[in-house]
């Protein structure tokens, strides 16, 4: 299609008809000229149709040609339209006053010809190249303010994601969590979740996608919802990983990746199982004072490599030690001089908090990156989790206790101390307290001499549990499936020749406690010992 | 626990205190099996001061009782508390063993 330019539109505009006249007949037939013959006149032919161009005397009757500069400057429709004064007066002030004005140019009369249509012609294609300019901004602006309408698509897609309501289990007094995220400017991928798969074990997860926007955020919602799903029916971190890392590998097409914590952390025993896929090591606080990294390593980072089995390591997590997890947005912050915050001050930090809450301790590491990082931007997610279990609590009419033992003889010595702090704290009669404690001997013995196997390092979750109405004592291992119930009864009438002693710690727990019972959950036995409290 | 010996009118009487239980029920054992070796054949537990008393407690009368058993001797429990005398009602061991009220009943009746 053939070029067809348009042809700009010049307004004159004298109180001298011969002066339009003059400027007409230069400028045409290259422009379009329209005369006004005063200021009124003018403005009101440049509101109804923009010209490109305007020619402005200044000494006109009423209305000058200042006055009439000013009102177009002000107006948005005709601001950016250059204007030329045109004018007799030739003083130097004048000028000046035109310019402040935002006059593009002056001319003074007699105007000569080449002068004037070199002027007008000059200014036009300035005009076209700003106007060009000013397009190319408004497209730029509009492309800008798109994506960062993405990034806050995508920040809010992270955000409503998170669990953010803490306490997390207000009715769960046996653990503390929390948790936090402190998003950088843009988008950085972390997330976090804590969830029960079950009654006793509680699921921890910390992740960081890797890239920004709408599309790292679904992939960490996906990732996120993913684990979820799995860890309902599957309670090994390995398993779980490797079926999730399956998935996101298998159908992957934007080669985003996540780097993951998850532990599943059973709450009566304090057994921890984690699976650590490529993310920075998390610590535990140790009841001992020591501060120890988790750096085993199970695998990639997830959404990699198709067909990775990744494993899991295991340990014990006692009441009052607390797993401290976040993502390298902490240990990679920077300060204004770009050092990093590294994993030694963190770990000064950590060491350095003695008690309080898993809440106090999450705000004080926080507290101690931003002033460190004070004055530089952050430049990537920061999210911390602390998770601990908790020695003992109680409620006004309910009271519970739990703690694990070693599974070893001499540890039944423990739980009787623990057993006495409880009855007398909750008024317990000593009879029934020496029925526990021959109940508990003979039921723990079993356990370790029976249901665990040897050369492991296994433990054995212990919880009392008081009301007015009854003592509550909770034994739980990690042993092979073993009902109580299913304890053949000796026989209690033979001869001290032909007794023999098998069985009859099984009957002493049976026979001493009100109520005893026994199910088998999560691949633990829990043996529960009741007794009543209100005797008739 | 624990545990003494003395020796009233040819009885070896063993005091225990606390609790005989799988923790303690060795140290009891080995005391017991030590008066055995050296002959005295009479031996009274006194369970005044015991608290309770376990299987692995059980355990141990049951197997002083059958070596005196073999060997012409005697062994009697006494002064037991209500819950170490259920517990001995649950066992059966109220009917198998030797049982008396007090220290003087059962030095009484050696």
């Amino acid at each position: 299609m053939a070029d067809v330019k348009k042809k700009f539109t010049v307004l004159a505009v004298d109180d001298t008809p011969e002066n339009l006249d003059v400027v007409k007949g230069i400028l045409t037939p290259e422009y379009v000229v329209k005369v006004a013959i005063n200021g009124p006149m003018a403005l009101k032919i440049a509101e109804k149709q923009t010209p490109d161009l305007i020619l402005l005397d200044i000494m006109m009757p009423g209305m000058n040609g200042y006055e009439v500069c000013r009102t177009l400057k002000s107006n948005p429709e005709t601001r950016n339209v250059p204007v030329i004064f045109l004018t007799a007066m030739d003083q130097t002030s004048d000028e000046a006053s035109g310019f402040e004005l935002g006059a593009a140019d002056y001319i003074t009369k007699p105007v000569n010809p080449p002068i004037l249509e070199a002027r007008v012609r000059t200014h036009l294609a300035l005009k076209v190249s700003m106007d060009e300019l000013q397009k190319a901004y408004g497209i730029i602006k509009v492309q800008k303010d798109r994506m960062e309408d993405e990034l806050n698509v995508g920040r809010d897609i992270q955000m409503s994601m998170l669990p953010l309501e803490f306490p997390a289990f207000p009715d769960r007094d046996e653990l503390s969590v929390h948790a936090l995220l402190k998003p950088a400017r843009e988008v950085g991928g972390d997330f976090y979740d804590f969830f029960f798969v079950n009654d006793d074990e509680i699921c921890l997860v910390v992740g960081d996608v890797s890239g920004k926007g709408v599309p790292a955020a679904l992939f960490m919602a996906v990732t996120k919802t993913m684990i979820k799903t799995r860890a309902m029916d599957d309670h090994s971190p390995a398993s779980i990983i490797t079926r999730v890392n399956d998935e996101m590998s298998a159908d992957n097409p934007s080669c985003m990746f996540v780097t993951l914590f998850i532990a599943i952390c059973n709450i009566r025993t304090g057994e921890f199982r984690f699976t650590n896929a490529g993310h920075n090591p998390p610590y535990i606080k140790r009841n001992s004072g020591g501060l120890e990294q988790l750096d085993q390593r199970h695998g990639p980072i997830i959404g990699a490599v198709e067909g990775m089995a990744y494993k899991e390591s295991k340990i014990k997590l006692l009441p009052g030690e607390t797993a401290f997890i976040f993502t390298d947005g902490v240990t990679e912050a920077m300060d204004t001089a770009s050092q990093l915050y590294s994993d030694s001050r963190l770990e000064n930090v950590l060491d350095a908090t003695k008690s309080g809450t898993v809440e106090d301790l999450v705000n004080e590491s926080l507290a101690s990156v931003e002033s460190f990082a004070e004055g530089a931007e952050q430049a990537d997610d920061i999210t911390i989790m602390a998770f601990c279990l908790n020695e003992e609590s109680g409620q006004s009419n309910h009271h519970q206790t739990q703690f694990v033992i070693k599974a070893e003889l001499p540890e039944i010595e423990r739980i009787n101390g623990q057993l006495d702090g409880f009855a007398e704290k909750h008024n317990i009669p000593s009879d029934i307290v020496q029925k526990f404690k021959i109940a508990i001997d003979d039921l723990v013995t079993n356990i370790i001499s029976h249901g665990l196997k040897d050369g492991d390092d296994q433990s054995i979750g212990v919880r009392f549990e008081g009301s007015e109405e009854q003592m509550v004592v909770e034994i739980i291992d990690e042993g092979m499936p073993f009902d109580i119930f299913e304890t053949a009864k000796p026989d209690t009438t033979l001869s001290i020749e032909d007794r023999e002693i098998g069985g009859l710690g099984i009957l002493l727990v049976n026979e001493l406690m009100d109520e005893v019972a026994y199910k088998r959950r999560n691949n633990t036995n829990v043996v529960r010992l009741i007794m009543n409290l209100r005797k008739e | 626990m624990e545990i003494s010996v003395r020796e009233v009118s040819g009885v070896n009487i063993v005091d225990l205190s606390g609790s005989l239980d799988t923790n303690t029920s060795q140290a009891a054992e080995d005391e017991v099996n030590n008066l055995i070796s050296a002959g005295h054949d009479k031996i009274l537990f006194n369970f005044k001061e015991l608290d309770y008393i376990s299987s692995s407690g059980l355990r141990v009368l049951l197997a002083t009782a059958k070596k005196l058993k073999v060997s012409g001797g005697l062994m009697k429990v006494c002064s037991l508390n209500s819950v170490v005398q259920e517990v001995f009602d649950i066992s059966g061991f109220a009917g198998i063993l030797n049982l008396a009220s007090d220290e003087e009943e059962a030095l009484a009746s050696f």
